[in-house]
């Protein structure tokens, strides 16, 4: 009796607890919604099965649907874009940023805390100031760039197909930079400071001590933050309702707002659960390709 | 038998009584709950006639809840499916099929045979439509509305136009004179915004030119777009007509930056507030003089849940939101869905002016199905409007890919 207490507060015993809460837990949160959500699209599903398992078995019908649909190309290119986009503008305009205040000038960390407003703002309330910003007639930005002259029509961004991605694209860029800079920070604070000065003592240039020293230096770091942002980037939803609802005619429409379109706009539920599927198919490659590029690191 | 004893049995059978009594005093005292969007932005009928119904002392109490206009049929769909649905419950027209096919509302055709408040026939087909489903009576019109065109009675005078426009070609003729892109003036604007609100504005043009929402490649519907088009490439009317709303889009009217507007009656007291301009109404234009009209039907629809486990008592709050129709109009501004009901004059001369187009406009209008998939019918409409609109594809194209979309549907 007492081997078996002891084991539980110290051991083998504690170590299998902790592992089956968590796994309880993961199961429980996770893992039942996500089997429910791919069994979902193999069913046919309406509002008066919504709540019972036994569904009618519809095969692949649902997916042969979804990928038959006249716009599932423009919104796979469409999330392609956003994403490619997105992660693209994010990292780079957030490196840039995180190397600048590397510089020690007064107030430096400050300022770069004041950036990270934009990260702590809702979705939803970014969405309606870019909302707001990105407007035809009466936008602050067209207003702007008719002012310095860039341009002398109005560039309707939430209603030019041809800009309308750009306009969610450029508003999520500007949602996840403070949280690329910030975690690019670290990475940065991270490399020891003396490799630097011995590199400048050896005659290295500052471009040559940035591609061989601060991004090697960097990689697990950049890695995280391609990965989490792919996973934001595919997660981000209230940007589309509130700037320009997928339009016009899906030009800005992306996998994960059609889902939401299908479930509760059209109450397809089964097609819903069948696009966030193949989503879900799509981030475990995603996941797989990085754990496989950042194999040779060790981890503790 | 002593006195204890005594006492104690009066005492018993005392308690006893008042445990029967209890649950039967409990038992006369009903909730009903009701859901709607009335409340949610300014005060509407459904909140207002809930409180007053609450207050009454007749063992009926009635509990009322406000959603947004996003999500009721959301919540109501889940509600339904977990059975925990409101007992009775207000929706957008298009919408209520989706629930009355189903059999999720219930079916009241006796009830209102035998009620002396409602009657079925005084209701316009319109709204009366949207509530049957295979010849049985579903729920009642809570209050309807329908688009018409507002126009700027100085920029028409400015410019020498006598009348508003009676066909679309001189809506086009009109909005070209009038625009002027210098001073950020559009000669016309609308809403083509890819939800429910571009369905709205688009499916009349359909109706009027021969078709329906099961055959919308007409050739009106074509030129139309085709005149839309032309009309934002050149500036005469804002490429945001795309994604702007009516609310807003009629917002750019009542600031001078249009000279007309396609919208409906909703608009008319901030119109009278906003706008610093003469103002007035005309019928939506035709394709031809004398040609046939159309026009969309709005509104929502009250209904009774069929998984109410109080049904008698819902159909009395029912009867009473109805017996109120005649407050809808100077109250809310709203028009009832019924002809029976007079509606009186304002005495704000432009507002009355605008209510009698309305109502004259109110006979052509038509509703958008009825069918239980409608959302997805509407979605092909809109998206085909958009396609166009965008030169995505031609109208053709746009058109005749919504019509294999929503045969798809039908059959």
């Amino acid at each position: 009796m007492r081997r078996i207490l002891s084991s539980v507060t110290d051991g083998r015993g504690f170590d299998i607890l902790l592992v089956s809460i968590t796994m309880i837990f993961l199961l429980a949160l996770s893992g039942m919604p996500l089997v429910y959500n791919v069994v979902m699209s193999f069913q046919e599903v309406d509002m008066f099965n919504l709540n019972t398992f036994s569904r009618p078995y519809a095969g692949l019908e649902n997916y042969r649907e979804v990928v038959s649909q006249p716009e599932f190309g423009l919104i796979l290119k469409n999330t392609a874009f956003f994403v490619f986009g997105s992660i693209a503008g994010q990292f780079v305009l957030g490196f840039a940023l995180a190397m600048f205040f590397m510089m020690r000038f007064p107030f430096a960390a400050t300022i770069r805390g004041v950036f990270l407003v934009s990260w702590v703002m809702p979705g939803l309330v970014v969405g309606a100031l870019w909302g707001w910003i990105l407007a035809g007639d009466f936008g602050v930005l067209n207003a702007i760039l008719k002012g310095i002259g860039v341009i002398d029509s109005t560039m309707f961004w939430k209603s030019d197909p041809r800009l309308s991605i750009w306009a969610v694209t450029i508003a999520n860029i500007w949602l996840g930079l403070a949280f690329n800079m910030m975690l690019l920070s670290v990475g940065l604070a991270a490399i020891p400071r003396d490799l630097y000065e011995a590199a400048e003592l050896d005659g290295a240039n500052g471009w040559h001590r940035f591609t061989t020293m601060t991004l090697p230096m960097m990689r697990s770091t950049i890695g995280a933050v391609l990965a989490l942002g792919l996973i934001y980037t595919l997660q981000q939803f209230d940007l589309f309702p509130a700037i320009t609802e997928g339009g016009p005619a899906n030009s800005s429409n992306v996998a994960q707002y059609w889902a939401w379109q299908y479930s509760f706009l059209l109450f397809d539920f089964a097609k819903g659960a069948t696009v966030s599927v193949m989503m879900l198919g799509f981030v475990l490659i995603a996941s797989i390709v990085y754990v496989w590029s950042t194999r040779h690191e060790v981890r503790g | 038998m002593t006195l204890a004893m005594k006492t104690k049995l009066l005492a018993g059978a005392a308690l006893s009584a008042m445990a029967v009594a209890g649950p039967l005093v409990a038992q006369e005292e009903v909730t009903i709950t009701v859901w709607s969007i009335d409340g949610a932005n300014q005060v509407g009928p459904s909140d207002t006639f809930s409180a007053e119904f609450d207050e009454m002392d007749n063992g009926i109490n009635v509990e009322y809840r406000i959603l947004q206009f996003d999500e009721i049929v959301n919540e109501t769909l889940r509600a339904y499916a977990t059975g925990n649905a409101p007992d009775i419950v207000s929706l957008d027209n298009p919408d209520f099929a989706l629930f009355s096919s189903r059999g999720a509302f219930l079916d009241i055709t006796e009830m209102a045979e035998e009620s002396d408040v409602i009657n079925a026939e005084a209701y316009f087909e319109g709204p009366l439509n949207s509530v049957s489903w295979d010849g049985k009576l579903y729920g009642v019109g809570k209050y309807t509305d329908t688009i018409g065109v507002f126009y700027n009675k100085d920029m028409f005078e400015e410019a020498g136009i006598e009348n508003p426009p009676q066909t679309w070609a001189e809506f086009e003729e009109y909005a070209r004179m009038l625009a002027k892109p210098d001073e950020g003036v559009y000669g016309a604007t609308l809403s083509a915004r890819g939800n429910e609100e571009g369905t709205f504005q688009f499916l009349p043009v359909i109706q009027m030119s021969g078709g329906g929402y099961d055959s919308v490649n007409t050739e009106g519907a074509r030129e139309w777009l085709s005149m839309v088009k032309g009309m934002i490439d050149d500036g005469v009317m804002s490429q945001d007509v795309l994604s702007l709303g009516q609310w807003d889009s009629t917002g750019t009217f009542n600031s001078g930056n249009a000279a007309m507007a396609i919208s409906g009656p909703w608009e008319i007291d901030r119109m009278v507030e906003d706008a610093d301009f003469e103002w007035g109404v005309t019928l939506l234009p035709t394709f031809e003089e004398g040609a046939e009209r159309s026009s969309a039907l709005g509104g929502f629809n009250l209904g009774i849940m069929s998984t109410t486990e109080h049904p008698e008592e819902a159909f009395e709050v029912l009867e009473y939101f109805v017996s109120q129709d005649h407050r809808l109009f100077p109250e809310f501004g709203y028009l009832p869905t019924r002809g029976d009901v007079e509606l009186p004059q304002s005495g704000i001369e432009e507002k009355d002016a605008a209510l009698a187009v309305f109502q004259e406009q109110l006979q052509y209008a038509q509703p958008r199905g009825p069918h239980p998939e409608w959302q997805k019918i509407s979605k092909a409409i809109y998206d085909a409007e958009q396609a166009a609109l965008t030169g995505q594809m031609t109208p053709d194209e746009a058109l005749s890919q919504a019509q294999s979309t929503i045969d798809g549907i039908l059959n």
